[in-house]
């Protein structure tokens, strides 16, 4: 600008103001379980504090043509600094004085601490043996490494993430085997019709949400199809109000007007899915090689040829070079019954969805229009679409068919595995280094080489074995023979120990159609020996120590704080929160310790591939108080156990997997020998690992990082959950998963090899959801006439910024339960007046926010609200029962097998039955008769 | 009075699009962070983003007064603190420390004690409407730097000024009285008080920022990628082009009479459905009266206009418009406003 210009000492104070605020810049990121993440910033110091945080805005564009990704920022980011410090920051270790919640603490050091969990680690292991030490595996990958490591090594617990939170999208491992797939941010620019379903991107995909609304003004048309208006209503242009939990019966529906319309794109779903498969009209099973030839095989399936009958469906090649019939019936000759009809699985369908799902009738169920429907379906069979489905749909208990029913709508209309089309999950693990680090038994890029060599000869090996595998099916193979100790599934702690046996039993809570007892089908699935080790170890190994680093699981465990605290507290003896804040699950715990966060440690971020690139925080200033890095904190404990197993004598234990370790080589074995003593040199060997295996570009070190901000992949990372995406690793463009099943038709990690609707197994075929159907949800809480549901909040993080004084003034500064402003009026309820919310699980009080955008029979209240932010100390989650669904017991069924992260039961939470009223003074305010003892 | 300095030679310019707000509060955010975390600024958010329709902050702030009625300035109402909101302060050692188990809560307090009543985005997603045809959108709001700013007209000490090098409106502090006469005088009530140093603060545009090619806070770090900002008067400049060229961004309530230089997309809303759950394609669901309240007559044709730009991409067509709304690249937002705010350590070279 000009110089002579009028200014004054107003002027240069804030000239000053901006000149001064930092003196050093520096790239880091959040490490935190946000997905998209990555996002790199400049995070500003003066005097050796963080002062503020920016987008830095660096990102290179990826395809020419598409918009670039940046700024990639959020609110929680810009105002995380303030959570730097205290009051809620931790700054010393700290002891409980009185109860267990109580919220009492004396100041104790390091030493005093690690001692104290040493010594209660080793009484654990001396009563029941090292897995009675629990770790609920944090998403943090930044934070919660370490502790994973520190579990492994010793032979403790690790509780599957994905099914501790729920991000388990059941319907795509049924439907394509596999659940682990995502786009590329960008790649919605691409779509003609986008269908926010499931989703409320305005809250969850901050800094992505643009690309939704540049696609449509490139022309693209957005669907929001939600129970509520939304917060994601206002840049859609048609509004679809279902009711909540139909969302099956409207896909199914769309689809039954795809098929009567004559506008299913027949070449795709013929190649791509089972729908051309014969199935048997007497046992409604797919007619199998076995059933025609003795010695046949069970997982090898039949087309019709419009000349030859029934032909083998081929196994290794999607691609076909003729048309199977869609309709028909043939008659064959099978061993067991003589001669049996057969006909395609498409025709099936048809008579399914032309006799229960007709626009009308699921116009009735759903309370839309039917001609709604209809512009769906015709949108959808003329368009490329894209269904950014959230993980809301999951947690929902009849989620896995509303899921199938959405597949069944992108199956018949050709729209996946192509640029902006089709439907996608949560995906991790994108970084070589981290993967292997946890393998790894050995420091170095040579023990590295040896690994991936390793699994490399383990994958040719299955292969040979089974020349039809792909490399995929072959890695997803591996998984099923050895994935199984990796993470334990959950469900088999939860019900024993957890207090979940009675509520999962409960016929109230379950779908009124479940055919036996929930016992008759949780004993079966653990006698199968299908779901081992996690079913041993739950009924002989008892919990004593709960390791919590990197995670909440009070808040978070679907059922409530209270269904823990009553049923596992009293049977642990040590409970260790490693944290940087203090949150709902640390007031409960025995021993805090204080975990360096952000910029005060060298870690990475989420590797995941919406962002396609990876970005780490560095450590630019001094951890706060006492706190300190998670890595150096293990290898302490573990000193800290050696020494005392020693004063007491003891020198090793045993496993459960028959293994025994020694106490005094635990420090080794996490640290690779002393090679990896401290958390930068655990970084610098796992970016050698990543360079050497190809993942990140050839020069990447954390030197790179520090000036670039962030870093490209050069190519997929080896575990299975990425090659799981399918699709050629995009160079200078978007990436849409599956391309390589449609382009080059490589086969699903499915029993047909086909993305798969029928579900053949006996349990579905009894509760008639071996093809996708629309099941009412149950009374999960009781027979109540509202539905709560929620979704990620938009002011957190999870929980993570719940208490960030800034944030919380972007809101109320508290929870609130969203209900419709007519009904509240007529319940005397108004604009944040507090709301008793109940039902036969529990309750909770929250005071009200009114609004025509909820539906009347709704109520919304979103995640992360800890317990503390609610008078009386009850949260949401009181009301929740954390029902698991029988059908993800099953196992032992081609694709449906144990798997870390995916297969496995998973807890809901979304449409709770409950009621509501105004509540009124505090002669019982919640939470009161929930005390622990 | 003070003789308004209106006339400035340039004049900086900002377009919010707001069919990209989603809402997320990172403008409000990044502003605070930046410049209002002293004593005195714990309730100063001089950015703000609010669901519309809804009161807003200062809670009714639309009903408040001030500006200009037939060419002549009008005082309005001072808001309160109350009516502003916020500047809470938390009981977290209470509820972490202090032994009291689930009998407390974490709360917000407001500076005299008591719970709030209001707040910077207290109504966020309430909107109006009825069931199921509910709605609402998201407006951020900053000072609009005005080419006929009241605020000026009406600072009794002359404390108030706008810059000729580019428009910017500020304030010389050791000047202001503390009269409070420019918060009666902003109808936008973008003006709060610092009750602690006794001077009245507001937006500067983070001239100190402009000065050095840095683009404002807000507009930066924004992650919906929809606040242009550049010289109003630079035809080449979006900023322009939108207001003057394709004259689809708007002033917000131009019948204040200040002549804002901060302009509005105005936002397209889904349709409405009819009493029987059909969809009725000929009616956007924000009530055409509405929009028009806020943003003047034109604001039916210029969403025609949009409709029209995008009917005609989706059938092949080109839009050169639709294509400067996309904003391809992310630093197209900002004009001459592109530099770096920060370079890091590292990549200072050698001095490492």
């Amino acid at each position: 600008m000009s110089d002579g210009r009028r200014t004054n000492p107003t002027e240069e104070h804030a000239r000053r103001h901006v000149a001064e605020e930092w003196d050093e810049a520096h790239f880091s990121t959040h490490c935190v379980n946000c997905v998209p993440a990555d996002c790199p910033i400049y995070v500003l110091v003066k005097d050796g504090k963080v002062v503020r945080e920016e987008a830095a805005g660096v990102r290179e564009p990826m395809e020419p043509g598409v918009p670039d990704m940046n700024p990639m920022i959020c609110q929680a980011g810009l105002a995380w600094s303030l959570g730097m410090e205290g009051p809620d920051r931790l700054e010393y270790p700290l002891r409980r004085v009185g109860e267990r919640g109580e919220g009492r603490w004396e100041r104790i050091s390091w030493d005093e601490a690690l001692t104290e969990v040493a010594d209660a680690i080793l009484d654990a292991i001396e009563e029941v043996g090292p897995e009675s030490l629990v770790h609920e595996v944090s998403p943090q990958i930044g934070s919660g490494h370490a502790a994973w490591r520190f579990t492994d090594v010793l032979g403790g617990q690790l509780l599957d993430v994905n099914a501790t939170i729920n991000d388990f999208h059941t319907g795509y491992l049924q439907t394509f085997g596999k659940s682990s797939i995502a786009h590329s941010n960008d790649d919605a620019f691409h779509s003609e019709l986008i269908l926010v379903w499931h989703s409320n991107p305005a809250y969850t995909n901050i800094p992505w949400f643009h690309f939704m609304a540049e696609a449509r003004y490139r022309g693209a048309e957005i669907i929001l199809i939600s129970p509520d208006v939304s917060p994601s209503h206002s840049h859609v242009d048609y509004h679809i109000p279902v009711r909540h939990g139909t969302d099956g019966a409207l896909a199914l529906a769309a689809c039954q007007v795809i098929i009567s319309e004559g506008l299913v794109d027949w070449g795709f779903a013929a190649s791509q899915t089972d729908l051309p498969l014969l199935v048997r009209t007497d046992t409604g099973q797919y007619l199998r090689q076995s059933h025609l030839e003795r010695g046949g095989r069970d997982d090898r399936f039949f087309h019709a040829h419009p000349e030859r009958g029934a032909v083998p469906a081929d196994p290794a090649n999607l691609l076909l070079d003729f048309k199977p019939l869609a309709e028909g019936t043939l008659e064959v000759e099978t061993l067991d019954a003589g001669r049996v009809r057969v006909e395609p699985l498409f025709a099936r369908l048809r008579r399914m969805l032309d006799e229960h799902y007709t626009p009308e009738q699921a116009a009735e169920i759903c309370e839309v229009h039917p001609d709604a429907i209809r512009l769906l379906a015709r949108k959808v069979a003329s368009r490329k679409t894209r269904i950014p489905v959230g993980v809301g749909i999951c947690k929902y208990y009849h989620g896995d068919l509303m899921n199938r029913s959405m597949l069944l709508l992108l199956g018949l209309t050709g729209n996946w595995g192509k640029k902006g089309a089709g439907a996608a999950s949560w995906n991790s693990f994108m970084f070589d280094g981290s993967s292997m680090a946890m393998a790894k038994t050995e420091a170095g890029v040579e023990a590295g080489k040896a690994l991936l060599e390793a699994s490399r000869a383990i994958r040719r090996h299955v292969m040979e074995q089974d020349p039809t595998l792909s490399e995929e099916l072959a890695d997803r193979e591996v998984v099923r023979l050895l994935g199984g100790r990796m993470m334990l599934p959950p469900a088999f702690y939860w019900y024993t120990h957890a207090g979940f046996r009675e509520r999962w039993n409960n016929p109230a809570w379950n779908d009124p159609d479940m055919p036996r007892d929930f016992d008759a089908y949780y004993w079966e699935a653990v006698d199968s020996q299908a779901w081992n080790p996690a079913t041993e170890i739950a009924a002989t190994k008892p919990p004593r120590v709960l390791l919590e680093v990197g995670g909440n699981t009070l808040r978070r465990t679907r059922g409530g704080k209270n269904a823990l605290l009553r049923n596992l507290w009293p049977k642990l003896t040590k409970i260790v929160c490693m944290d940087f804040r203090m949150s709902q699950t640390a007031i409960y715990a025995d021993i805090v310790l204080p975990a360096a966060q952000h910029h005060e440690k060298t870690a990475f971020a989420m590797p995941t591939p919406w962002p396609f690139i990876l970005s780490m925080s560095h450590a630019v200033v001094p951890p706060y108080g006492e706190s300190r890095d998670e890595w150096p904190v293990m290898i302490d404990l573990l000193e800290k156990i050696a020494e005392r197993a020693s004063a007491r004598g003891l020198e090793s234990y045993q496993r459960s997997d028959g293994t025994s370790r020694r106490y005094d080589e635990l420090r080794n074995l996490f640290t690779l020998n002393g090679a990896l003593e401290d958390k930068e040199s655990v970084v610098r060997e796992e970016l050698a690992d990543a360079v050497s295996s190809g993942n990140l570009p050839p020069g990447t070190t954390i030197e790179t990082f520090r000036e670039k901000g962030y870093s490209h992949y050069n190519d997929w990372a080896f575990v299975s959950l990425l090659t799981a995406n399918a699709s050629p690793f995009p160079r200078n463009e978007t990436h849409s998963p599956l391309r390589n099943h449609v382009e080059l038709g490589h086969p699903y990690p499915t029993l047909t090899r086909r993305a798969q609707f029928l579900i053949d197994h006996p349990w579905y075929q009894e509760a008639g959801e071996d093809l996708p159907c629309h099941k009412e949800p149950p009374a999960m809480g009781g027979d109540y006439p509202f539905r709560l549901s929620g979704g990620h909040s938009r002011w957190s993080v999870h929980a993570m910024n719940m208490t960030n004084p800034l944030l919380l003034e972007t809101h109320r500064g508290k929870p609130f339960v969203l209900i419709n402003d007519r009904v509240a009026c007529e319940k005397g309820i108004e604009d944040d007046s507090p709301v008793r919310v109940w039902n036969d699980v529990g309750e909770f009080v929250v005071p009200a926010r009114t609004s025509p955008a909820q539906r009347p029979d709704g109520l919304t209240v979103y995640n992360g609200f800890e317990g503390f932010l609610f008078p009386g100390g009850n949260g949401s989650n009181e009301v929740e029962v954390g029902m698991v669904k029988w059908l993800h017991l099953a196992a032992g069924y081609g694709h449906l097998f144990h798997s870390p992260i995916e297969w496995q039961p998973v807890p809901f939470d979304r449409c709770i039955f409950v009621d509501c009223k105004l509540f009124v003074g505090d002669s019982d305010p919640a939470g009161s008769k929930s005390a622990v003892s | 009075m003070t003789e308004t300095h209106s006339k400035a030679d340039r004049q900086v310019g900002l377009v919010f699009d707001l069919n990209k707000c989603m809402g997320c509060q990172s403008c409000s955010v990044a502003c605070k962070m930046l410049w209002t975390r002293g004593k005195g600024e714990e309730h100063q958010w001089w950015c703000t983003t609010n669901t519309m329709p809804g009161r807003g902050t200062p809670r009714d702030w639309e009903q408040m007064g001030g500006g200009y009625r037939d060419g002549e300035l009008v005082l309005g109402h001072e808001p309160s603190l109350e009516e502003f909101g916020g500047g809470w302060k938390f009981n977290k050692e209470d509820v972490f420390f202090g032994g009291k188990g689930q009998s407390v809560h974490l709360t917000p307090i407001t500076a005299d004690g008591t719970p709030p009543t209001w707040g910077p985005n207290w109504d966020e997603d309430q909107g109006g409407g009825r069931f199921p045809n509910a709605y609402f959108f998201y407006l951020p709001r900053i000072c609009n730097h005005c080419t006929r700013p009241a605020c000026v007209e009406a600072c009794p000490s002359g404390a108030m000024y706008k810059r000729e090098e580019d428009g910017i409106v500020l304030r010389d502090q050791d000047v202001c009285q503390g009269s409070r006469k420019c918060m009666q005088a902003c109808p936008y009530k973008k003006i709060y008080f610092n009750h602690v140093s006794g001077v009245a603060q507001h937006c500067n545009l983070c001239f100190p920022r402009l000065e050095r090619g840095v683009a404002p806070a807000c507009a930066r770090n924004c992650p919906g990628r929809l606040v242009f900002v550049g010289m109003l008067d630079d035809e080449k400049d979006p900023v322009h082009r939108l207001v003057h060229e394709w004259k689809v961004a708007l002033p917000l309530h131009p019948e204040f009479g200040t002549e804002p230089n901060v302009f509005y997309v105005p936002p397209l809303s889904p349709y409405r459905l009819r009493e029987d759950r059909s969809i009725d394609t000929e009616t956007m669901r924000i009530p055409p009266e509405y929009l028009e309240s806020l943003f003047g007559p034109r604001v039916h044709e210029v969403l025609a206009k949009l409709r029209s730009e995008i009917e005609r991409v989706r059938e092949g067509g080109r839009s050169e418009l639709l294509d400067t709304l996309i904003v391809y690249y992310w630093k197209m937002l900002f004009g001459p406003f592109a530099e770096e705010p920060a370079v890091v350590e590292a990549a200072k070279g050698e001095a490492r």
